[in-house]
């Protein structure tokens, strides 16, 4: 067989990594992504130990995460766990649940700031038109972000992910960089 | 203009896709009689009401969930908004 080298969705070897001033912007490459599903009436699972959050919201529990994406859907995150078999892993612990896997679909971005809350909202008010102020830690949304569909977690007051669609990775990219530098050169402006 | 999600709470417009008047959800029964003058009207009349208006908007940026909305035409104001699923279900007689 031959040799075959593993990619990252922006196309790189290793996942790529830029900062602009306070922001740092990083491709997450070993986020692994499994949606869940369930029948109408059914009890929420409690899998990997992890709450299924309520509309709008985001539970952690250690290694994984999970965010509500639609009446009985959640996407169920597991961080460093991209180059495994998660959506198994999780089927195994929700008998009678859908579980679809999500990883090679998509592109997480991780923000975060060294300056505090601020840097998050300013790019949040630049580039996705959500209610910033109300958007705390635990939130977490789909909305557009220059056309793009993207699902936005605020993870902590200083950082925010962004997942967005995979083949669109390098112009949710640049959406990101152009924004962050903008706000580089004109700070608090 | 922002839409009352009954979930998520206030959302811009520009998320949703506008699919129509709400009278969509009552599907005539194909296999009825008089069936095909019955999907005529389905498909083809509408209301055109000047005023309070009920119709469907899809949250396309959002959870994907089907909205009933209710909305005056003359001045656009939103006076609510429902799952279009539990307008059908209740429409049904379903406990929604």
């Amino acid at each position: 067989m031959s040799d075959l080298k593993p990619i990252t969705a922006l196309g790189g070897a290793v996942s790529r990594a830029q900062s602009f001033g306070a922001l740092s912007i990083v491709e997450n490459s070993g986020l692994a992504l499994a949606s869940l599903a369930l029948r109408d009436g059914m009890t929420p699972p409690i899998p990997m130990g992890l709450t299924l959050p309520g509309p709008g919201g985001w539970t952690t529990g250690g290694d994984v995460a999970a965010f509500w994406t639609g009446p009985g859907q959640w996407m169920i995150e597991a961080e460093g766990k991209a180059e495994e078999d998660f959506a198994a892993a999780l089927a195994a612990q929700v008998p009678g649940g859908f579980v679809t896997e999500q990883t090679d679909g998509w592109v997480a971005f991780e923000i975060s700031s060294a300056a505090g809350e601020g840097p998050i909202r300013r790019l949040m008010e630049k580039v996705v038109n959500v209610d910033v102020a109300g958007f705390a830690p635990g939130c977490a949304t789909r909305t557009g972000l220059e056309h793009m569909s993207v699902f936005l977690i605020r993870r902590a007051e200083d950082r925010l992910a962004i997942i967005g669609m995979r083949t669109l990775a390098a112009s949710l990219w640049h959406a990101l960089e152009t924004a962050a530098t903008r706000l580089q050169d004109h700070p608090a402006a | 203009m922002l839409i009352p999600h009954p979930l998520l709470g206030l959302r811009d417009a520009q998320e949703f896709v506008y699919l129509g008047d709400a009278s969509l959800l009552n599907r005539p029964d194909g296999m009825a009689e008089g069936a095909a003058e019955a999907f005529g009207d389905y498909v083809y009349l509408r209301d055109n009401p000047a005023g309070v208006h009920r119709e469907l908007w899809f949250h396309e940026q959002g959870d994907r969930s089907w909205l009933v909305v209710t909305r005056d035409t003359t001045t656009h104001e939103i006076l609510g908004a429902e799952l279009a699923r539990d307008v059908a279900l209740a429409a049904k007689g379903g406990a929604a």
